[in-house]
């Protein structure tokens, strides 16, 4: 095929094609076959191109929600397997988080950020590849080093602007910064989106009005939430301590 | 293909296109055990099962969304299909081990055969067109990824400082190069049914 078969592929699909030339195209498809077998060819890599890129925040946020289903399911499966992290560990961080928790209750009876934030520890690495970057993300957030952690999410978002995953960790870690400006704006754009991500975007932007002390703003936000959202409940609770 | 009927079990398709995590942990719950049990017993151990669980599960959704997946059997059949051949496919590669097949669980529902057939098809031809596109060059990557995310033809000009007129007929070029670079490779002719 010759490039202005292309261009007129596209300006037919496009509907740039006026009556006629429209009419003279559809018969050459019916009388021409290797025409006809070169435009739906054509049709086809538009038709994936279309899919692979205009829904790739979709896939990203399908893959995301598997990956963390899956391992749920097979670590319900197999609680005990070589390199992971010894459970004593997670007994150990637990009951530090208790101690430190129960102190922390004993001292307010105002609900405080740190009660509710509780932002578990991060996957970005996809098992089999190695990615720099992701890696140090990851090892900066799980250990609570945002700064670092908002740094590498911002060079990351660089290049994969609309992966929304890396936008929602980097407005925790802003958050965690207490640069609440931007961190409210990038959980305001996740809530707008169809992602997975979207009820917890909620729930955190209630967490970063709470840290600056604006309860009102953050009921208001709490009321967002829907009922099947994770954190549900947790807002539940918060929301019964606010009023 | 289109006159028969379409299964009940076509609701755990449309759960995964909606990314709902119910239908994701349900398809876990009722259809991982078979296949996970099947993987061991076949030279395999848990982690490799739960690869390729989720890679089939990634398959699914992708054919799904690109090209309307309709179910005519149970999902059952459908996804212990797909599992096993993926795991055959990974024994294949890694070289020869022994391997039982077990005829009771190997299906006998030719819907279920057809339309594993279908979506390992599928699947071929998704990941040539993916790899061509990561060989596309640079120029024409970054006009296409624009063009399908932006709408308009005169804002993907603009963000990328070429007139209308030339990135209306670049578009056409990029998406006839890649498909004249599907159509070379070794791997298309394999892909016609």
């Amino acid at each position: 095929m010759q490039d202005q078969d292309f261009i007129l592929f596209e300006e037919y699909l496009s509907g740039q094609l006026s009556l006629e030339e429209k009419q003279a195209f559809e018969t050459r498809l019916e009388r021409d076959a290797s025409f006809n077998k070169a435009f739906e060819a054509y049709k086809e890599t538009s038709h994936f191109l279309e899919q692979h890129i205009k829904n790739k925040a979709e896939t990203e946020a399908f893959k995301a929600n598997l990956e963390r289903v899956s391992s749920a399911y097979f670590k319900k499966q197999a609680p005990l397997k070589t390199k992971r992290i010894n459970p004593w560990y997670y007994s150990i961080a637990a009951a530090a988080i208790l101690a430190i928790g129960f102190f922390i209750a004993q001292q307010f009876s105002s609900p405080v950020y740190d009660d509710f934030a509780n932002y578990g520890t991060i996957s970005l690495t996809v098992r089999g590849s190695q990615n720099d970057l992701s890696t140090k993300a990851e090892t900066a957030f799980n250990n609570h080093n945002y700064k670092d952690a908002e740094s590498y999410f911002s060079d990351m978002l660089d290049t994969d602007k609309a992966n929304i995953e890396l936008q929602l960790y980097r407005a925790v870690s802003l958050v965690e910064l207490n640069k609440y400006d931007e961190a409210d704006k990038l959980y305001n754009n996740i809530i707008q989106t169809p992602s997975v991500y979207k009820n917890k975007a909620i729930w955190y932007l209630a967490l970063s009005k709470l840290k600056q002390g604006d309860e009102e703003a953050c009921l208001n936000v709490l009321k967002n939430l829907p009922e099947e959202a994770e954190d549900y409940q947790q807002a539940q609770e918060l929301i019964e301590k606010l009023q | 293909m289109s006159q028969k009927k379409i299964h009940e079990d076509q609701k755990y398709i449309d759960g995964l296109v909606a990314n709902n995590s119910f239908i994701i942990q349900a398809v876990y719950n009722k259809f991982a055990p078979k296949v996970v049990n099947y993987i061991k017993q076949n030279s395999g151990n848990e982690t490799l099962a739960q690869d390729v669980i989720q890679e089939t599960i990634i398959t699914i959704y992708h054919q799904a969304t690109e090209k309307d997946l309709k179910l005519t059997c149970p999902f059952d059949a459908y996804f212990f299909l797909l599992c096993k051949r993926r795991w055959l496919n990974h024994l294949k590669k890694t070289g020869n081990k022994k391997v039982t097949i077990n005829e009771d669980i190997l299906s006998k529902d030719d819907d279920a055969q057809e339309l594993a057939f279908e979506t390992s098809l599928f699947e071929q031809q998704h990941s040539l067109f993916k790899d061509m596109f990561q060989k596309l060059g640079q120029a024409c990557k970054d006009l296409l990824t624009a063009t399908f995310k932006i709408k308009s033809m005169e804002e993907v000009a603009e963000s990328l400082g070429v007139t209308y007129a030339y990135a209306r007929k670049k578009k056409s070029l990029c998406i006839g190069k890649l498909t004249k670079m599907v159509q070379e490779s070794p791997r298309y002719k394999n892909l016609k049914p």
